[in-house]
């Protein structure tokens, strides 16, 4: 009756069969409903699957690498600051992101709307969508699970600097912690202020410790540190296929 | 197939799924039902911005497979016209309910509006989901014995005749929200206003977040034109864009007994017609 849900034998104590049946790799709900979609819509003429290859192509490439490089770049040149700060599509292209992929009207659920927020030494910026998981994903990546958990978008408007301070980061009374809530066309990234300890450095070096964290405004960035806060990490049953 | 015992096993699991308050009845009389139970049960249960909660470890996930082919499954359909990504917010993160919101993983309620909108906007019809949903099951019965679940479409369908919105060419080439620019009236607000976000009776969907409704702020930035998106989650070609504006609101203004220091702000996003100049 559970049919296509993986899940454990019934852990109630009553005593019918003792015998421990091998371990069943059943497909799940999920992917039934899935797969059933997919081959409907296909069948259905409502894409291709080029189309679909296609996307699957532009989401698998997604990551953020760009953002950060987006990042260093303005620290080591005031023009292009600027231009990040007024115009962020534009110098988004030139760290090989145009917000208008894959479709030509940009992603469905990301629209063409991007914004870049300057931390300085009086404001501090943090992201959130505390409607869904709104979130640069062309320039970003996927969002991390923990960002679109009802508790993380629950809090940080309301609580946020204990928040923040559950990422290690705590921040002076004197410094304005500013929440950005993205719950409509426009998406936010944040750009930290250029640490100490990194005079000389060249664009690359800069751009390995702008880290994921550093762009929604959990962390700082941090000369040594080129991972993330949160590292603890689910596996998935089935990861993505490479 | 199940028997009366398994049947009943699962009933039992149903019956403790609890979705009303515990202080009132179910299935409450008019007279049982307050003003405030009414808001709490109408909220769209996606706002979550303020409600209590207490820390939690946080942590990565590992993306299945499945979850990556449903993000591509929804922006496709938008990519293709099918929908605009606001039909997917409202179908799985507000019609689906304060239950299955919170009981179920985030990419199955994107799922969930997949098969759900088909059937709303007449693509497919119940039969036919069901049947294939079935023959999925049975292609697997048995489990998959290292197998990975693949998509095998029995042919590639004629999408000349498909129904599709006007929006995914119109926007091509210009962007989503540029494809609206100059098309609203003149904005009524500009940067450095005082504004107070009205209490609209907002029923079935909304984004403007109920946390804000009735606070005064400023507003940063008249952003860009868009139709609203109480508008384009039902598929409105026709409606009219609007202004929509950034406005910065003080913590400690927004919230009762905000705990950090009165410079802290919050900025959001919202369509003109939920703004009113502040006297």
């Amino acid at each position: 009756m559970r049919k296509g849900f993986p899940v454990t034998e019934h852990d109630h104590d009553h005593d019918h069969d003792r015998t421990v049946k091998p371990m069943v790799d059943e497909i799940t709900d999920f992917e039934v409903l899935e797969i059933a979609l997919r081959e409907l819509c296909i069948e259905k003429g409502l894409f291709t699957a080029a189309e679909h290859r296609l996307f699957t192509e532009f989401a698998e490439q997604i990551g953020p690498t760009p953002a950060a490089r987006l990042v260093a770049r303005a620290w080591l040149d005031p023009d292009f600051k600027r231009l990040a700060l007024t115009d962020a599509l534009t110098a988004s292209k030139e760290v090989g992101v145009d917000w208008l992929e894959p479709t030509g009207f940009g992603t469905p659920s990301d629209f063409v709307a991007f914004k870049i927020l300057e931390n300085t030494p009086t404001v501090h910026n943090v992201i959130v969508c505390a409607l869904c998981s709104c979130y640069p994903r062309p320039i970003l990546g996927n969002s991390p699970e923990w960002y679109r958990t009802p508790n993380y978008r629950r809090r940080i408007v309301r609580w946020p600097r204990q928040v923040l301070s559950e990422f290690g980061l705590a921040l002076p009374d004197n410094v304005e912690v500013r929440v950005q809530d993205s719950n409509q066309k426009h998406r936010f990234m944040v750009m930290p202020l250029r640490p100490r300890g990194t005079d000389g450095w060249t664009e690359d070096q800069l751009t390995e410790i702008i880290t994921r964290d550093c762009l929604i405004g959990v962390a700082l960035p941090t000369p040594g540190v080129t991972t993330n806060i949160i590292t603890k990490t689910r596996p998935a049953v089935r990861p993505i296929a490479n | 197939m199940s028997n009366a015992a398994e049947r009943a096993e699962q009933l039992a699991l149903i019956s403790r799924l609890k979705a009303t308050y515990p202080e009132v009845p179910e299935w409450p009389m008019p007279d049982q039902m307050t003003h405030d139970h009414f808001l709490a049960y109408m909220k769209n249960p996606h706002d979550v911005g303020g409600e209590l909660d207490v820390p939690a470890a946080y942590e990565n996930k590992e993306e299945e497979q499945w979850e990556l082919m449903t993000y591509v499954l929804c922006e496709v359909l938008g990519m293709r016209g099918i929908w605009v990504s606001e039909e997917r917010r409202r179908i799985g993160n507000v019609d689906v309910g304060r239950a299955v919101y919170l009981g179920i993983p985030y990419y199955t309620r994107w799922l969930w509006s997949v098969g759900r909108m088909l059937l709303e906007k007449g693509y497919l019809s119940w039969g036919e989901l069901t049947d294939r949903l079935a023959e999925v099951q049975d292609r697997y019965a048995g489990g998959l014995a290292g197998r990975l679940p693949q998509a095998h479409p029995k042919a590639e369908g004629d999408g000349s005749k498909v129904k599709r919105n006007a929006h995914h060419l119109e926007a091509a080439g210009i962007g989503d929200p540029q494809v609206f620019a100059g098309k609203a009236d003149a904005a009524k607000f500009k940067a450095g206003d005082r504004v107070r976000v009205r209490e609209l009776p907002a029923l079935f969907y909304t984004r403007t977040p109920e946390y804000v409704r009735g606070a005064e702020g400023v507003i940063a930035e008249a952003t860009y034109e868009s139709p609203a998106p109480e508008d384009e989650t039902w598929d409105r070609p026709d409606a009219k864009p609007e202004w929509f504006y950034i406005v910065r609101f003080k913590q400690c203004e927004l919230w009762d007994a905000y705990t950090g220091p009165m410079i802290d702000t919050l900025q959001t996003e919202i369509p003109e017609r939920w703004l009113e100049a502040a006297r």
